[in-house]
């Protein structure tokens, strides 16, 4: 039984804006939305679209909020051709709100925000799709909500499960002065506030590590142009899954089809992360050589040709 | 295709007809008469072949009008043409960043051309640049299941000198992975044709360091020369008939101005109306026919007495060879039916469009045909003296090829 939605929907045509988010010169879409609205808890608004009419819905899940959800944009009109395909922007980032409290941009109201976008589109079960630090907010519905999710693929998981890349693991102190800004140093409240624009480009440019990756490195750079540092320093500092025995338990109780697909010559999360996480749940893994931390963008045929078949195999097998 | 799962059909290799699945660009109109100038003569070649074609508009226009197999997938094509006419701004289209901004709709419609091939027992795919299906089977060969004929009129991404160092450094990009592409799976393209001939590719490099454009292309292209889609001998041999078939009488001397099937131009039509006052002071008998096309709405456009607006003439290109002069965008397909039917005219590239003001224009050079303007510089006064000096221009074109489509599907032929 869904719940009666509770949540404003605010359908407006496409390509208008709310005041904030998906920038004032987004290119041409290849598809654009048959409905969109908020969702609202706690005075926060989270904007939603919906695609496409087919069973299974598909819930592409924001990732950290440094983007909004054109991250999918590769994926939503291909799969919107036989799914019902939702997505939303993250608190944060997009047209979505910026609270301005570290607790507002906790792992769990991202976990929230995913249920009151399903109940406000009447969306009883989902098959879910994340990125990254998605596969926070993706465990804990898959783990605490299992009559809400029929299947959860995660790309390049972000999950304190195996050892961090070394580079980054050096650098210590968030928001303390750093004597340098060279390289993973970059990764610091300070720097953030003093050129964002700067972090942003290296940041996407160990996203998109693969040769010939200026378009998908232009766009995220442009979408976290979208948010701005004070907002991403609260994402920072919010509470998130910390513990490896926290994420191994909440992969113990998931008992839906898990895929994790994950480049292997991933910058941000090892690949020995999407291992440790398929291993931990049972789920399959495709590894893809060559790959960096965003492979639904960089290959973005053979991603959803991976995720059409998760969906079609839960079908064939009556999930 | 909704198909029932249940019950399929396989068919024996050898009680198979011939098949093709024909991808024609929407951008611009041209593509669609050169490829069904093309099929029919690999029909010719192949009388059993089925050709089904994968098209949005413009280009379905064409093909219903003559009754071709249109796969019923094409309609969930997005579309490009609405994506260019939203990139472009009075005359001005930044050509590379459109098809480099079109990256979402170009995925999208490659998505749609692979289940059709997979469903379709197609044995051949012939692509007039089809730049998704290009591009993704190079990055992901193992789908890739027909012979595969690749079509284009250009080779190289261009920068253009507003897009400065970025721009430069991103055309390269773009070229280094194409020929590192095309190098690493040449079993992708079975056969790429270059619609032209090898004096018509522009002396440039790829980038700083790379390959001249056409010593590569002459190593992996074959060459069918330029593809009309018609005859231009009958329209210049009958041309006094034409004209009073059109209604053009001898004492008027008739100029079409035209942008083509899209919404950009509309600021050159507005240009070129505002013009004939003055024309019509140098030139006796001055009737000017500005041809709208379906995107624009006639009555934005200026109305000057003396100018005629059509919203739309059917077979142009009989206008274009009756006219006395004509002035068009620096599209290669007009042009070059201008240069076919060796008419004057005027050509104003779309500014900052690297294919118009290029390539196009490097190829219109070797021709001799049309006078290249600047629309940034053109005041009315500009073009009505522009008018009055080439109306009466000797034409000294180097002629068009007549048999492209015939050389291109002779190439193409043996794949199937």
């Amino acid at each position: 039984m869904v719940p009666a939605p509770d949540a404003v929907l605010a359908s407006r045509p496409p390509g208008t804006s709310s005041g904030t988010g998906h920038g004032s010169r987004e290119q041409h879409r290849a598809r654009y939305p048959d409905i969109t609205g908020f969702v609202e808890r706690d005075g926060v608004r989270v904007f939603y679209e919906v695609y496409g009419s087919g069973e299974p819905t598909i819930l592409l899940l924001p990732t950290w909020s440094i983007i909004h959800s054109r991250l999918w944009k590769l994926q939503i009109p291909d799969l919107a051709r036989r799914s019902r395909v939702l997505t939303f922007d993250p608190r944060g980032n997009g047209r979505s709100d910026r609270p301005v409290s570290v607790d507002a941009y906790a792992e769990t109201e991202f976990a929230a925000d995913a249920l009151a976008v399903m109940d406000a589109t009447r969306t009883e079960r989902a098959v879910i799709v994340s990125l990254s630090l998605g596969a926070q907010r993706a465990l804990l519905l898959a783990a605490d909500h299992p009559e809400r999710v029929a299947g959860a693929v995660f790309i390049g998981p972000a999950l304190p499960i195996a050892p961090p890349i070394t580079a980054r693991a050096q650098i210590k102190g968030f928001t303390e002065p750093l004597e340098s800004d060279a390289g993973w140093a970059k990764y610091n409240s300070h720097y953030w506030r003093r050129d964002f624009r700067g972090f942003l480009e290296f940041f996407f440019g160990e996203c998109f590590s693969e040769d010939h990756s200026t378009k998908p490195t232009d766009d995220a750079v442009a979408w976290g142009l979208e948010t701005d540092p004070e907002s991403l320093i609260l994402t920072e500092l919010a509470p998130g899954l910390t513990s490896r025995d926290e994420v191994l338990d909440l992969c113990a109780r998931t008992r839906c089809p898990v895929l994790v697909i994950h480049g292997r010559e991933d910058r941000i999360r090892p690949h020995a992360h999407g291992e440790e996480l398929a291993r931990a749940t049972g789920g399959t893994l495709m590894t893809i050589e060559g790959a960096g931390h965003i492979p639904n963008v960089r290959d973005p045929v053979r991603v959803n040709l991976a995720i059409r078949d998760f969906v079609n195999a839960l079908a064939g097998g009556g999930a | 295709m909704i198909t029932d799962s249940r019950r399929t059909t396989w068919t024996h290799a050898l009680g198979r007809r011939r098949r093709a699945l024909y991808l024609s660009s929407p951008i611009g109109l041209g593509h669609a008469q050169r490829d069904v100038a093309l099929a029919d003569e690999l029909r010719t070649l192949h009388p059993d072949l089925e050709i089904d074609w994968l098209a949005q508009h413009p280009v379905t226009a064409v093909l219903e009008s003559r009754d071709e197999r249109i796969h019923p997938l094409s309609a969930e094509l997005a579309s490009e043409s609405a994506h260019i006419a939203a990139e472009s701004a009075g005359h001005d289209l930044n050509a590379f960043q459109a098809i480099r901004r079109m990256d979402e709709i170009l995925l999208a419609n490659f998505m749609v051309f692979h289940d059709v091939v997979t469903d379709g027992e197609y044995d051949l795919v012939i692509g007039d640049e089809s730049w998704d299906v290009d591009h993704y089977w190079h990055e992901n060969p193992e789908l890739k299941r027909t012979a595969f004929a690749w079509l284009t009129d250009f080779v190289g991404w261009l920068p253009m000198p507003e897009g400065g160092e970025r721009e430069a450094y991103l055309t390269a990009d773009y070229n280094a992975e194409m020929i590192e592409h095309v190098e690493r799976f040449p079993r992708i393209r079975d056969r790429a044709i270059f619609v032209g001939e090898p004096d018509d590719i522009v002396p440039d490099a790829f980038g700083p360091g790379m390959p001249l454009i056409r010593d590569w292309t002459e190593r992996h292209f074959a060459f069918s020369g330029y593809v009309t889609g018609f005859d231009p001998a009958p329209l210049i041999e009958g041309r006094e008939d034409l004209r009073r078939e059109l209604g053009y009488r001898p004492d008027q001397r008739v100029v079409i101005v035209t942008v083509g099937g899209s919404g950009v131009g509309e600021a050159l039509l507005r240009l070129v109306i505002a013009s004939y006052p003055d024309a019509a002071r140098r030139v006796n008998g001055l009737r000017m026919i500005a041809v709208a096309g379906p995107r624009i709405d006639p009555s934005t456009l200026g109305a000057q007495p003396g100018v005629e607006i059509r919203p739309f003439v059917p077979s142009l290109y009989r206008h274009l060879a009756a006219c006395d002069l004509a002035v068009v965008q620096g599209g290669l397909t007009t042009t070059m039916e201008l240069a076919a039917a060796r008419r004057p005219f005027l050509y104003f590239p779309l500014r900052n469009h690297f294919e118009q003001n290029r390539h196009v224009r490097y190829r219109l050079d070797r021709y001799g045909a049309g006078r290249c303007m600047d629309y940034a510089t053109s005041t009315p006064e500009v073009i009505a003296e522009a008018i009055a000096a080439e109306i009466d221009r000797p034409i000294d074109y180097r002629p068009v090829e007549t048999d492209g489509a015939a050389r291109a599907a002779a190439l193409i032929a043996p794949l199937l």
